[in-house]
């Protein structure tokens, strides 16, 4: 269950967020309410985009670390 | 016949699934087929799911249950109830001149271009009035009502092209300049103050 490299260690982060933001959507779209629209796009989709972006971001910095070692 | 509601649920528990699966077994992206379902996991699919989804809440927002799920507008719905004739949005509704899962919808949409995504910020501004602001008392709409909505249906229609009194008033109709909500005309619509004198009809249950 530990992670043993950076890598892993943010894929874990970045799928938490994702999870996390999918989650959010998934409950705002079987809620019927006229807030479920607002939680699902200003609450669930930022969190699965923030999820997104780490993986990216991680992508990118560990392969650039990696290059210059 | 799988509802489109069932597979986008399908679609989402596949995603979570997927990055579950990634986030107890980061490993598993350590070789080059790894990596390809961390991008499909981790970026696609996510990406597909808020799409997705956000078109599905789109169309569910045009649904009449939706708008009557907001308490304010619980009047609004029980005048579409009302057993007279008279009242025009009854009327439309109960005998299916409009579609009445999306009774609200079909009449305030702004039939013009980018007229859905009007609608929709006006909906936000809804949201916006009802949890950060004050609602009117009574609430009103927001500009006179337009023509264009009832013309949209109506014009070209026997009806509304062969009756004496809209051929008299046709240009002024079309041109927006006089209302058909015109007192004397097709002046009771809702009319929430007066639903407690009413009788009403239940054939066509609020869906």
């Amino acid at each position: 269950m530990t992670a043993h490299n950076p890598m892993e260690r943010w894929l874990r982060i970045a799928g938490v967020f994702v999870l996390l933001g999918l989650l959010v959507e998934v409950l705002a779209l079987r809620w019927v309410h006229p807030a479920a629209f607002l939680v699902f796009a200003f609450i669930g989709i930022p969190i699965a985009v923030m999820g997104i972006v780490i993986y990216l971001y991680s992508l990118v910095s560990l392969r650039g670390s990696a290059r210059r070692t | 016949m799988i509802s489109p509601e069932a597979l986008i649920l399908v679609l989402f528990g596949l995603s979570a699934g997927l990055v579950l699966l990634l986030v107890l077994r980061p490993s598993l992206t350590e070789n080059r087929n790894g990596k390809i379902l961390a991008f499909v996991g981790l970026f696609a699919l996510p990406i597909l799911c808020s799409f997705v989804g956000t078109s599905a809440q789109m169309e569910r927002s045009k649904q009449t249950s939706f708008c009557l799920s907001c308490h304010i507008m619980e009047p609004y719905g029980r005048s579409l109830q009302v057993d007279d004739p008279h009242y025009i949005a009854a009327a439309h509704f109960q005998n299916h001149r409009i579609p009445t899962e999306e009774a609200c919808y079909t009449c305030h949409e702004d039939y013009v271009l980018y007229g859905g995504i009007r609608s929709k910020w006006r909906g936000l501004h809804h949201v916006y009035v009802q949890y950060l602001s004050k609602p009117m008392n009574p609430i009103h709409l927001y500009v006179p009502y337009n023509n264009r909505e009832c013309l949209h249906c109506h014009l070209g229609a026997r009806s509304f092209e062969e009756s004496p009194t809209h051929t008299a008033m046709h240009d002024d109709l079309v041109s927006n300049q006089m209302s058909c909500l015109t007192s004397g005309c097709h002046d009771t619509v809702h009319n929430i103050g007066g639903l407690d004198k009413v009788k009403f009809w239940n054939g066509a249950p609020l869906k």
